[in-house]
């Protein structure tokens, strides 16, 4: 736990640049593809978001939303994901980062359907070999 | 003294003209204000019986979240932005609810709802029954149902409805038309056998059985089986096989699933189910996204009442705007403000559709949130931006004011929530704070915002809408709609 939480200090803290997108830009109406997502598509981005809390420990993915990914205890007795996820695959198992801090992942993106085969996850949109950091 | 006062009895009578003239007298804040004191005095305690009731509650509405929104809905509309009036500030009778549940200091919405519709607080998290039952004892539950005024103006023949932007199976709307020991069980999959064999049922079902004409809002899930794909490729929650859409059009009533098959519903429909998203509709802020297209706020309100009047003994409607408290749950202000323009904008059709001489209208919110606007903010500031305040002389600076950490802060933030700050507080100079996904900084880190226990304003219009005065306990609401429309009777 000390360890994690010197690595979590020492992390390169991001600042959002220009550059950063965030994932609502990946969307046209109708939960479309934008044009800035498809010509981005197999390319290095910087996206903006909140880690959800992770399914399952030790992973090396981890899903990237717009906003933490907060329930209310008295609105709902489950959660349900947002439309508008991202799926995010790390070069390593994942450290996890509490779902409240902004975030900015780096990685190349990956558009149209797919499931991943170790969880059985679907996703839309992914992000591999990605980096994470803090934004502060 | 004693002539002063006297002078100014005679100038409120006369009006306008003073005995003395003031030097302030030529100021418009001295001339607006004497308009409204005229206004005020004009302002007839209408006692007819009221034809119609329309209750509409912005879940999570309190003070400081209206005054927000306010500032937001006229700033947008490129005023300043303080001295904007939202449609319902308008109406002229107003009170303060005290929204504690019967076992709780800070409510929930199941409680409220409750307090509101049948007139008597109850638990937090139950739904039309009495404070003497546990929650989640659906059994004893059976025996300690109270109706409602939905219930009431339905028996005494009245056309009924409920509309809400969250599952029209949620806590508010599902406490005008249903009895149950939790607000979870919202479909049959939330009960056991053993509570089904002894005559629980769940909400949704209690939807059809209610004989409302007009049921409008999110929860397809809780209607159609889970074997069953929606329209918007989502599946259903139920686990007895039933499909309620179909079993409300074999009973002779129309049912549409996005916006489109409301605007073209036919005119001459008496009943309509209308359930737009398979959970909670869409935040107003993301409704244009919606893969099937959803109708707003006060598209759903006014086919709700083109429906229901034409019922010549009336009509009872429940509207809730139910995601202005979900957006202060995730701690997004933007949405929250959004959510409420689209409410006041309900409240303002509600208003033009119906007289004020047959038609009461309550507007209100269920419980409060943590939201605050702090800091010492200039004339105009924008309302979700930096504050900035004034020089020495009280005049507007540019640049943020900034905290003891040298850093800037927004005019809103929360008091707990997703948004607290753990270890150093984010420096905002250069994050966008009005983005609509921004999450406003907060103190205490809990995953989702909280409800808050103050009072919350509850603004009224129409016959015996002056009976809404005073601080008032909440379930208070329940009997001027029953006095105004002798919904008991
Ligand atoms: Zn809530």
């Amino acid at each position: 736990m000390k360890y994690l939480f010197v690595f979590l200090l020492f992390l390169p803290i991001y600042t959002y640049s220009s550059d950063t997108i965030k994932i609502r830009e990946l969307y046209a109406g109708d939960m479309q593809f934008s044009e800035l997502a498809k010509s981005l598509d197999g390319k290095r981005v910087k996206i903006s978001g909140y880690m959800a809390p992770p399914l399952k420990a030790q992973a090396d993915f981890f899903v990237l939303t717009k906003m933490p990914m907060a329930v209310c205890p008295f609105c709902e007795s489950e959660a349900d994901w947002p439309d508008d996820i991202l799926f995010v695959r790390g070069k390593d198992t994942i450290d996890v980062i509490r779902y409240t801090e902004p975030l900015i992942v780096t990685g190349i993106l990956e558009l149209g359907t797919k499931v991943d085969e170790e969880t059985g996850f679907v996703s839309r949109v992914r992000v591999v070999n990605a980096d994470y950091e803090r934004a502060l | 003294m004693k002539k002063l006062l006297a002078s100014m009895v005679a100038t409120v009578v006369a009006g306008t003209t003073f005995a003395n003239d003031l030097p302030q007298q030529s100021s418009p804040w001295f001339q607006d204000a004497q308009n409204v004191l005229m206004q005020k005095m004009e302002t007839p305690r209408l006692r007819g019986q009221a034809k119609n009731v329309i209750l509409f509650v912005a879940d999570g509405n309190g003070v400081s979240s209206n005054t927000a929104i306010r500032i937001f809905e006229g700033q947008a509309q490129g005023l300043l932005g303080e001295e904007h009036e939202l449609s319902f500030e308008k109406f002229p009778h107003l009170a303060l609810a005290k929204t504690y549940n019967s076992n709780a200091q800070t409510p929930d919405s199941a409680g409220t709802a409750t307090a509101m519709l049948a007139g008597v607080k109850t638990r937090q998290g139950v739904v039309g029954i009495t404070d003497n039952v546990d929650r989640g004892d659906c059994v004893t539950a059976l025996d300690n149902q109270i109706p409602s005024a939905l219930h009431l103006a339905e028996r005494k023949g009245k056309a009924t409805g409920v509309v809400s932007t969250a599952r029209v199976t949620h806590a508010t709307p599902a406490a005008a038309y249903a009895f149950a020991a939790d607000r979870n069980f919202e479909d049959d999959s939330a009960l056991s056998d053993e509570q089904k064999a002894a005559g629980c049922v769940d909400i949704a079902s209690q939807a059809l059985t209610a004989d409302m004409e007009v049921i409008l809002g999110g929860g397809r899930r809780h209607f159609i089986p889970a074997e069953l794909t929606d329209e918007e490729g989502k599946t259903g929650r139920r686990t007895d096989g039933r499909d309620l859409t179909k079993e409300w059009q074999a009973q002779g009533g129309e049912y549409v699933w996005n916006r489109d098959g409301l605007m073209k519903l036919d005119p001459n429909a008496d009943r309509v189910l209308g359930l737009f998203e398979s959970s909670h509709m869409e935040y107003e802020a993301d409704r244009e996204g919606d893969a099937g297209g959803e109708p707003s706020l006060a598209e759903m309100t006014a086919a709700a009442i083109n429906v229901l009047n034409k019922d010549e003994d009336g009509f009872f409607l429940l509207v809730e705007s139910g995601r202005v408290d979900h957006a202060h749950h995730a701690g997004n202000a933007y949405r929250a403000m959004m959510d409420g323009v689209a409410f006041a904008e309900a409240v303002q059709i509600a208003t033009q559709m119906t007289n004020l001489e047959d038609t009461l209208i309550i507007v209100t919110a269920d419980h409060s949130h943590t939201l605050v606007m702090q800091g010492y903010a200039q004339r105009g500031n924008p309302i979700l931006g930096l504050s900035k305040g004034l020089d020495s002389q009280g005049n507007p600076v540019t640049e943020p004011s900034l905290a003891k950490d040298g850093k800037p802060y927004t005019t809103i933030a929360y008091v707990n929530g997703p948004g607290a700050v753990q270890g150093e507080r984010q420096d905002l100079s250069n994050v966008d704070v009005e983005d609509m996904d921004f999450v406003q900084q907060a103190l205490i880190p809990m995953s989702s915002e909280t409800h808050t226990a103050e009072d919350v304003a509850i603004y009224a219009r129409g016959p015996w809408a002056w009976l809404i005065d005073g601080t008032v306990e909440q379930n208070y609401i329940f009997h001027v709609m029953d006095h105004a429309a002798g919904l008991s009777q």
